[in-house]
């Protein structure tokens, strides 16, 4: 009992514990490099394909964007001379969750961002996509404006939009016979216009996208 | 400067209050607040204490989307804080309203519409670094000679 007395008297009244009680801090905190935070640009060169922006899951996360790449906070890098106008992905912090979705997705390696490529390349995985059109016939006015606007119809019907009767049953979705009627899902690209396009929020594109383990070539 | 506020300046950079409130988060954000708290980032060591009470707040963090209860509470609360007092949004759903913000959702973002929000601390959510560092970099601008600058 005395012993334990004293024993906490020397332990606790040194000058070394006192100090240490009233002035220790924790290490000053940094973000470990594994952090995966804001994706940066690699240098690599972007094609403009919009994978990224087509999986980022918030509402204006990432945008492709022709940019000098000093202008959009990123690291110039010497692949490309400094300052010549590009796409680029914009990552716009205040939006984006930091999920690595786009880094994950992007064919070229344009994007960085913590380990993620590395371990996409260790597990071997990847996304698909595909997309489903839901078009509410209720609110439907069968304008066709999305049709029109479709991308996708405008590389297989270039007439639709001077107003040309479809010639093309190719073509992503069509207002015939008083209906507008989805023809080919499997050509969307989700990329969204006709949602935009659509004066009655009528037309819903819905992504469905998979992550799927690729099995090893040797096997 | 006078002595009283030498003193007060003194006093103010080793007891910053901070309280949150959430209008209508994940609860994302309000756990890396609770997780400054723990020994691992122990913001009392900085001088900083937590509170749930505005009255005794001098910083207001705020985390969420603004839903539609909130429209009229949080200028209330924001009254409540007494001067000088500044306030934060913790993550992207302030800011942006990030996930949330979609068509036929009802949420109103960003806070500042509501409230005068100082500093912005994106993430989804922040890490707790970010908004100690936010608190820290914020604390002596606002509170540093406050009543010299009043006058
Ligand atoms: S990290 Fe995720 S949220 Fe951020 S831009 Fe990329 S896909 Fe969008
Ligand atoms: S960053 Fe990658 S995914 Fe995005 S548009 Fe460029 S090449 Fe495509
Ligand atoms: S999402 Fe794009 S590609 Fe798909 S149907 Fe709509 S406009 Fe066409
Ligand atoms: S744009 Fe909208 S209203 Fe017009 S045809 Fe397409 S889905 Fe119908």
């Amino acid at each position: 009992m005395n012993l334990s007395v004293i024993w906490y008297l020397r332990e606790f009244l040194s000058f070394e514990w006192v100090h240490k009680f009233l002035f220790v801090k924790t290490a000053p905190l940094t973000t470990p490099p594994y952090f995966r935070d804001y994706p940066l640009l690699t240098g690599k060169e972007c094609t403009h394909c919009l994978a990224c922006m087509m999986i980022c899951p918030v509402p204006g996360g990432i945008e492709v964007l022709m940019t000098r790449e000093d202008a959009c906070h990123l690291p110039v890098t010497q692949s490309r001379p400094p300052g010549s106008d590009t796409w680029n992905p914009v990552i716009y912090p205040g939006h984006c969750i930091r999920c690595g979705l786009c880094v994950e997705v992007c064919p070229e390696g344009v994007l960085m961002s913590g380990r993620v490529i590395e371990f996409q390349f260790i597990d071997n995985t990847a996304f698909t996509s595909t997309f489903q059109l839901e078009v509410d016939h209720t609110l439907c006015m069968r304008c066709g404006n999305c049709s029109i606007a479709c991308p996708v119809n405008k590389e297989v019907d270039p007439a639709l939009g001077g107003g040309a009767p479809p010639s093309s049953m190719e073509s992503v979705m069509l207002v015939t016979g008083g209906e507008l009627k989805i023809l080919n899902e499997d050509k969307c690209t989700g990329c969204k216009t006709c949602e935009t396009a659509c004066p009655n929020m009528a037309i819903r594109v819905v992504r469905q996208v998979e992550g799927i383990h690729q099995e090893d070539e040797e096997e | 400067m006078s002595l009283l506020q030498q003193i007060k300046n003194k006093v103010r950079s080793k007891s910053i209050h901070v309280t949150f409130v959430d209008v209508g988060s994940c609860n994302g954000c309000d756990i890396e607040v609770l997780a400054c708290l723990a020994p691992r980032y122990d913001i009392e060591q900085y001088g900083i204490y937590v509170h749930n009470n505005p009255r005794e707040a001098d910083i207001l963090l705020v985390m969420g989307v603004m839903t539609p209860q909130w429209e009229d509470k949080l200028r209330i609360l924001w009254n409540k804080i007494p001067d000088p007092k500044v306030a934060i949004a913790v993550g992207n759903c302030p800011i942006s309203g990030c996930v949330f913000n979609r068509r036929e959702s009802y949420v109103d973002p960003p806070v500042s519409k509501h409230i005068p929000i100082a500093a912005e601390v994106p993430g989804c959510p922040p890490r707790p670094t970010e908004i100690l560092n936010a608190i820290l970099s914020l604390a002596p601008v606002v509170f540093r000679d406050y009543e010299e600058k009043m006058k």
